[in-house]
């Protein structure tokens, strides 16, 4: 038997910056519900909302719960994170507004630094149980 | 279900000791996930900077740890990130890395970017349960 697999969608994407770039916000495979690198955006016009790691730590949280609650998923649901930032100097500036999304316990996660397209500070991407 | 995996030593519950907002690792769906592995000692937490073979070594013997009190093991692992500073250790990682997957090892990417602390090495691992 083969597990499903299911694109999520939402009006919001279809103008953003990943559809451009030719991705899916989610897919849904199995148990399990696969959320792209998610860049920090207007979650209306789908415009990029560069700003400091913490504003944009802020926004991909605010946009990643309300695309998983959209998926019936939610933050809770959430297996395992990563984190990819322009500088590990700046991984405390990510963490104290981490926290604030994520009641205890909190899930798994890895922390990087790495190149990131159009000067972007952060990056985050996640599975979570669908 | 979503089930939490604590530190199965005191050294290795990251948040405690450096303010990390995760969890060990986590049990869903048939799977392990565990948080991105670092060289710290598995006691007191401490950083065990070293070369890049010398901190796999810690992370190898954290990992498996991680994994045997969550009743998996090196051998379940199915998908492994791991992260290095440069490229140019590639092959310095594959002479350590082998000797820990010795029987049919996981699917794999290496990545080259910046790890935190300084650290050359951090090992990120999906394990079946």
């Amino acid at each position: 038997m083969s597990a499903r697999r299911e694109i999520v969608s939402s009006p919001q994407h279809a103008g953003n910056v990943m559809a451009r770039a030719a991705t899916s916000e989610a897919v849904r495979g199995g148990d399990f519900l696969f959320v792209s690198g998610l860049i920090a955006t207007d979650p209306q016009s789908g415009m990029r909302m560069a700003g400091t790691t913490a504003s944009e730590t802020r926004q991909i949280l605010i946009n990643l719960k309300q695309l998983l609650e959209r998926a019936g998923s939610s933050l809770d649901k959430i297996v395992k994170v990563n984190v990819l930032l322009h500088s590990m100097l700046e991984a405390p500036n990510m963490n104290d507004v981490y926290v604030q999304f994520f009641s205890d316990p909190p899930p798994a996660r890895t922390v990087c630094g790495a190149r990131l397209p159009d000067g972007m500070k952060v990056m985050i991407e996640c599975t979570a149980l669908a | 279900m979503r089930e939490i995996i604590a530190a199965p030593r005191p050294g290795l519950d990251l948040r405690r000791h450096y303010g990390h907002h995760q969890s060990p690792a986590i049990r869903a769906g048939g799977l392990i996930f565990c948080s991105g592995m670092l060289p710290v000692d598995p006691e007191t937490g401490e950083r065990r900077h070293g070369t890049l073979t010398s901190e796999a070594h810690v992370i190898f013997g954290n990992l498996k740890l991680l994994l045997e009190s969550a009743g998996s093991s090196l051998d379940r692992l199915v998908q492994v990130h791991a992260l290095i500073y440069d490229s140019i250790e590639y092959d310095v990682l594959n002479r350590v890395y082998r000797q820990y997957v010795a029987s049919g090892p996981p699917a794999r990417t290496v990545w080259a970017v910046q790890i935190e602390a300084g650290f050359k090495i951090q090992i990120d691992a999906v394990a079946a349960a």
